[in-house]
């Protein structure tokens, strides 16, 4: 074995010396023919790296070692290395340092493998190459990583422990003590000595000398001559191509070996495959099935919590289905279940009408199909329950009786008229107007048959016909007791008559005041419209107006009178002066047609006024514009009463409304009541019993109780009384007007047909 | 500048800050309809009618803090997340990623409605308040059969039908159903717990069809909605009977609800053609089908069986014969049938009775197997039947149409049975939720029934021919001419008791009539020759003059409240009317 290593130093002998010589030489006679082609350039470099080795080799020795090994380690790279010159040098250096242990990895080797080595060398020493080859396949199997280093102090600087007598600890971690220092004069004497002393390289990490073997120097050799490091590896393979050019493929197929990767585990699986482990270890990932929760629990377990429910919004509960009757039953009896004929109407009415459920009879419970709108219904009530719009209404389920106000009873309020006691029967037409005389004896009326009238009441006899020449449209009694003058308005006259009652005295009175020959000149703006004139035929006055009068008003001290005629501006309304035989047209403009007017019953000078719409309260005495004016929100007044404390005011329309009006409290209605379906002719009050009545054109006079009370809080009390009937209607008009009788409880009416009716209590 | 103008920038008020339509809404939770319509629907939230609507008439308005409450609500967000969930599944299917697609199947994120319920329902009798749409549905779907287009799946119409027998067992266990009636549409059940009335309406147990113009998504919701609330519901009454909930805990038993499905599949299919095919048929025969196979399961039931129940579920309701405190209702309900024993004949409406006859305290057996007694046990004393005529008649027992049974349940006696037996054609069968006076109609059986149940009471009716006379009209009062006082307040009191309005009218007229005619008035005669002329125009004119004179001194708002209501009242006689109308002429068509 020495003598085979002796040999293989010779040889190196020889090489290095060849080398300082003519490295150039030296490695053309080692490269192979083919790599003769190679470039010259080349060539200088690796001379150049050579020498550099060298120089290094001179300064310290395992300088050299550590770049062959690192150079060992990554054989490939060698090529890249040796092209670039400058960056060898580097190379090197860092090389020793990172590469620390694989040349400690190379010395442990060296005991056991350089030793197989040797004798494998020793056997087949002519064919080197195979030997090699083998050799190179072996060490690349070889994992260094295997064989940990002798020292375990890691990779710290070894000049740490440049001043320790040891360099480090073994792997049991006993000290290992630094070897001696060699004399130097020894050591050289030493490499005399031995011819194989070229061949150790001292390893300061370990501190120990390592020698190489024959092949690393071989190897060492190659990379610096530049070539790749194992003699196996053919830089010039010939090319191989692996796509199938010969077959008439479209396609690039290749065929080429499957790389090596593909039976290599992949490192990204495996790193999932950790990951996995480590969440299953920690329970982050389950096998078993999570335990279901129970799905149902005592969800309402005390009932004692409050109301959990949106609190400021109200919660309208869906109302519920309505509960079927006896039709609905699949027995029904069998008058609930519509005829032919009126199932046969159901189908012409159109489908909104048309019942939704048309009952029908089984004759057994098996007979009956199944309903076929179930699921209809169903889909029906859900659409109810969340697109309509929930509404809470009030419904009231009262007895409707029980709305009715409680009114006094009406026995309570007797005395009222309410039955008619005795009818007046002479007019031939329709009966106009009435009036009562003062005392309550005499009643007067005038009619469409052109005639005046007079009765006794209690009688019911005819005391006085006048006939006349036009329709008698109003007739009003003085209302002084001793004055028995009765005003007739017909057509555009007014006639005064003397109805020859009372005793001579009085008669005396009226007769004087009748006599108008000597009559006064009127203000010319007042001729015009009306004119003062005696009337021979019936004894009278006859004041003739430019227009029809349609309604006369005395005053309560009975010396005035005005009349109304159908006529707007200032000369709708006159008022005449018995005394004076004057004629006054009112100093005011009134608007509006005139309807009716009256004179306030107690305050002197105020003087109401009512057009269509509106009531104006005017005082005479200011001339100026109305002081009050009443909105009755009617469409057309057709007349008025007042009451005989003054302070309430009825008024009738044409629409069937009446009106109450509390002069003191308000200009609108206190109260309106819609009593007659047709116009109302005439509204009266009674003189002195808390009683006013209206009469209509639909043959009723309703009677009603109207209490005013002194107390000014207290409201007036409105109770209907009675709707008096018996009245025939005749060309559509029916009692066209009605009187109290100026002492008792009892009512006049007229009627079209010509007849005048008392109602007494 | 217009009176509505508001400057920009301006916070809205009244009504366009309280309320906002339907697209507003959408638009500002961000979801889309079908999904605003789920959440309305499991919140039951519902639009509003303002007062004023801002947006125009054609809209649906909610109130704003109703989306202010949709919008806080996390299942919002859930279904949101089942949405996208729902891309990412469909992703995978449509990458032909059908392993993903099923491994993302299985761990779909899923909502429970529980809290909502509570929400809803703070107390339990707020649910059973509301309790009669859900019964009234579930019991629908139990009927339905399962439909892959209408995505109507086997296991919801299976839930269903357990939730159903279920309530059903919980009723008649607790004797608190109260009436029952047989429809056209279906068979409606009155029951009472825990003070509240719960009717709801079961179809006839026959095939049911789908309608095209139904949506079912809707319908759909709103069952999920319902299931969640009648399983809770159940819950909690089960719980106060102190029965383990869910019923079925055995697994073998759970095992079975699969199979029992099955078995149902096939007896419907094998006969479809019959007209009444109850579907406890199916678990009962199942049951007797899987005899081998649980014994162990049918020991557990057959030795809790009463003898009466067919169904699992009664049994273990029954089981549990924990006596509550019971009011009087139920104690009469319980009593009903309680020494009767029942058999039912194949085409008997078998489910219903089933139901009906143990609540009311009956023993039922039924045809068929794994029945507690045989046809021919002695002891039966009604064998309930439907059709024209019986075979074999045992002599100790009476048949009777299944008629009788809802008809006596109903009038809470049992009642005799002539009419009812086998090939008559019934009596009429009359609803029970009608107030029969006040609905101001007597039919003639209910009438019959009265009576009957007074004679069960030991009471003595008046026979309807005595009470005519009192019902006549105060008009022969009136003919009477002069009456002493004595006999006015008699017939006053007699009209009293008729308490028909029109009737109290009359009175009054009289009493006005007679009133005015004993006043001695001078004109005496003249008010004697009305009345001789016609007194009934009098009285009407009388009549219409007090109605004329209270209604004048009405303020507006009561007089048109009064007209309107008097309108309803004639509407409602002239059904009235109608009926009797009809009856007189059949009457007539009969002599």
């Amino acid at each position: 074995m020495t003598a085979k290593k002796s040999e293989a130093a010779a040889e190196e002998d020889k090489i290095i010396d060849t080398k300082r010589k003519s490295g150039s030489v030296k490695s053309q006679k080692q490269k192979p023919a083919a790599k003769e082609a190679k470039s010259v350039e080349k060539e200088v470099k690796s001379l150049k790296e050579e020498d550099l080795l060298l120089e290094s080799g001179t300064d310290s020795e395992y300088d050299g070692d550590g770049d062959s090994l690192s150079l060992n380690s990554d054989d490939f790279d060698s090529d890249f290395y040796d092209s670039e010159d400058d960056g060898s040098q580097r190379e090197t250096e860092n090389g020793d340092e990172v590469h620390g242990h694989d040349g400690s990895d190379g010395n442990v080797d060296d005991d056991d493998e350089s030793e197989q080595v040797d004798s494998e060398n020793g056997e087949e020493d002519g064919s080197e190459e195979g030997f090699e080859q083998d050799e190179a396949v072996e060490e690349s199997d070889s994992s260094e990583d295997e064989v940990a280093p002798r020292n375990t102090i890691g990779d710290v600087p070894i000049k740490w422990y440049d001043d320790e007598k040891h360099i480090g600890y073994d792997i049991t971690g006993k000290k290992i003590t630094k070897k001696e220092k060699q004399d130097k004069l020894d050591s050289f004497l030493a490499t005399m000595d031995d011819s194989k002393n070229w061949r150790k390289i001292y390893d300061d990490y370990n501190d120990e000398e390592v020698e190489l073997t024959k092949e690393e120097s071989k190897l060492i050799r190659r990379m610096l001559k530049g070539e790749a490091p194992h003699a196996d590896f053919d830089p010039y393979a010939p090319y191989v191509d692996w796509f199938d050019w010969k077959k008439e493929s479209i396609h690039p197929l290749s065929g080429a070996p499957e790389p090596k990767r593909r039976f290599i585990p992949s490192k990204w699986e495996a790193k999932k495959v950790v990951k996995y482990v480590r969440a299953i270890r920690n329970g982050t990932i389950k096998f078993d099935k999570p335990e279901e929760e129970p799905n149902y629990y005592l969800l309402w377990g005390d009932d004692s919590a409050s109301d959990l429910r949106g609190k400021n919004l109200n919660f309208v509960p869906p109302p519920k289905v309505k509960l079927p009757g006896h039709e609905e039953s699949y027995n029904p009896s069998p008058e609930f279940i519509p005829t032919a004929e009126e199932k046969a109407a159901y189908e012409l009415m159109y489908e909104e009408d048309r019942p939704k459920f048309i009952p029908k009879m089984y004759t057994s419970l098996r007979s009956i199909p199944a309903y076929e709108n179930a699921l209809k219904e169903s889909f029906e009530r859900c659409l109810d329950l969340y697109l309509c719009p929930r509404v809470r209404k009030k419904r009231i389920n009262i007895d409707p009786e029980s709305l009715k106000p409680k009114l006094p009873s009406r026995k309570d309020l007797r005395p009222y008229p309410n039955s008619c006691y005795l009818e007046y029967r002479g007019h031939t037409g329709p009966v106009t107007s009435l009036s009562t005389e003062r005392s309550g004896q005499w009643i007067a009326s005038g009619s469409m048959d052109k005639s005046v009238r007079i009765w006794e009441v209690e009688t019911g006899r005819c005391l006085k016909v006048w006939e006349f020449d036009e329709v008698v449209t109003c007739v009003a009694w003085n209302p002084l007791s001793d004055f028995s003058i009765l005003a007739v308005a017909m057509g555009r006259d007014l006639v005064l008559l003397n109805t020859e009652l009372g005793t001579d005295e009085e008669q005396k009175k009226i007769e004087d005041l009748l006599n108008v020959k000597d009559l006064p000149e009127l203000v010319p703006s007042v001729a015009k419209i009306v004119t003062w004139r005696q009337d021979e035929k019936h004894g009278g006055v006859k004041i003739t107006h430019f227009k029809t009068i349609t309604y006369i008003d005395w005053h309560s001290k009975g010396d005035y009178l005005s009349t109304v005629m159908a006529s707007g501006e200032t000369r709708g309304v006159v008022v005449h002066q018995l005394t004076k035989r004057d004629t006054q047209k009112l100093p005011l403009k009134i608007r509006g047609l005139p309807v009716r007017t009256l004179f306030h019953p107690t305050q002197r000078g105020i003087f109401l006024i009512a057009t269509k719409k509106n009531i104006r309260v005017y005082d005479l005495r200011k001339r100026e514009g109305p002081i009050k004016k009443l909105e009755t929100g009617l469409r057309e007044i057709s007349s008025m009463a007042i009451h005989p404390g003054g302070d309430n005011l009825i008024v009738g329309s044409k629409e069937g409304k009446m009106c109450w009006f509390d002069l003191d409290l308000s200009s609108r209605p206190y109260k309106t009541l819609k009593n007659h379906p047709k116009d109302i002719t005439n509204v009266a009050f009674h003189r002195s019993y808390p009683l006013f009545a209206s009469c209509s054109e639909d043959s009723t006079a309703y009677v009603f109780h109207g209490k005013v009370f002194n107390d000014m809080n207290e409201n007036p009390l409105i109770v209907p009384l009675e709707i008096l009937r018996g009245h025939s209607s005749s060309k559509g008009q029916g009692v066209l007007d009605c009187k109290f009788h100026p002492r008792q409880p009892w009512l006049f009416t007229a009627g079209a047909d010509s007849i005048i009716k008392l109602y007494c209590h | 500048m217009p009176k509505h103008y508001r400057p920009a920038g301006k916070k809205k008020e009244g009504n366009a800050a309280r309320y906002m339509t339907r697209s507003q809404a959408l638009k500002s939770l961000q979801v889309n309809l079908n999904l605003f319509r789920r959440l309305c629907i499991v919140k039951g939230i519902f639009p509003r009618e303002p007062k004023k609507k801002v947006k125009g008439n054609h809209h649906t308005y909610y109130h704003v803090k109703d989306i202010a409450f949709l919008q806080h609500e996390p299942l919002l967000e859930k279904f949101r997340e089942i949405k996208t969930y729902q891309k990412k599944v469909l992703k995978a299917k449509s990458k032909k990623n059908e392993e993903l697609a099923r491994l993302l199947l299985t761990r779909q994120p899923t909502y429970k409605l529980d809290r909502l319920i509570r929400e809803r329902y703070p107390t339990f009798p707020d649910a059973l308040r509301d309790l009669d749409d859900c019964l009234t549905m579930v019991h629908l779907f139990a009927v339905l059969p399962a439909s892959d287009r209408e995505k109507l799946e086997v296991k919801r119409v299976h839930n269903c039908r357990r939730l159903s027998h279920e309530w059903q067992a919980y009723v008649s266990r607790t004797h608190s159903l109260r009436k029952v009636f047989v429809s056209v549409k279906g068979i409606y059940y009155q029951a009472e717990v825990e003070g509240q009335k719960i009717t709801w309406l079961t179809p006839h147990a026959i095939q049911q069809v789908f309608t095209n113009d139904v949506d079912f998504s809707v319908l759909l919701t709103f069952l999920e909605f319902y299931e969640t609330l009648l399983a809770f519901t159940n819950f909690k009454l089960y719980h106060s009977l102190n029965v383990k909930y869910p019923p079925i805990l055995d697994s073998r038993l759970e095992a079975l609800a699969a199979d029992l499905y099955a078995l149902s599949r096939y007896i419907d299919a094998s006969s479809r053609g019959m007209t009444v095919e109850p579907k406890v048929d199916s678990s009962s025969s199942s049951q007797s089908n899987d005899r081998e196979e649980s014994e162990l399961r049918l020991a557990q039931l057959q030795h809790q069986l009463p003898s009466s129940e067919p169904g699992a579920l009664m049994h273990l309701v029954a089981d549990n014969n924990e006596e509550v405190e019971e009011d009087e209702e139920t104690r009469a309900c319980k009593s009903l049938f309680k020494d009767l024993k029942f058999f039912l004949s194949r085409e008997v409406p078998r489910e219903s009775l089933l139901f009906v006859l143990p609540a009311f305290g009956g023993m039922v057996s039924w045809e068929g197997e794994g029945a507690p007694f045989k046809e021919d046990d002695e002891c039966i004393t009604h064998h309930i039947i439907d059709k024209p005529s019986a075979g074999h008649m045992y002599l100790s027992r009476e048949y009777v149409q299944p008629q009788w049974i809802y008809d006596s349940v109903n009038a809470r006696i049992i009642l005799p049975t002539e009419k009812y037996l086998v090939g008559r054609i019934p009596p009429p069968h009359l609803s029970p939720f009608v107030d029969n006076e006040a609905e101001g109609y007597v039919p003639d059986y209910a009438e019959t029934i009265k009576r009957l149940q007074a004679a069960a009471r030991n009471e003595v009716l008046p026979l309807p021919g005595v009470g005519a006379g009192d019902l006549e009209d105060p008009q022969n009062l009136l003919y009477a001419g002069v009456m002493s006082r004595t006999e006015e307040a008699e017939a006053a009191r007699n009209k009293k008791k008729m308490a028909t309005l029109e009737k109290q009218y009359h009175e009054e007229l009289k009493m006005e009539i007679t009133g005015t005619s004993a006043d001695d008035l001078p004109v005496e005669e003249e008010g004697e020759e009305g009345e001789e002329e016609d007194p009934e125009a009098a009285i009407k004119q009388v009549a219409n003059d007090e109605d004329t004179r209270s209604k004048l001194s009405m303020s507006n708002k009561k007089r048109k409240l009064y007209e309107a209501m008097k309108m309803g009242l004639e509407k409602k006689n002239e059904g009235v009317k109608l009926i009797e109308e009809r009856k007189r002429k059949l009457k007539k068509a009969q002599q």
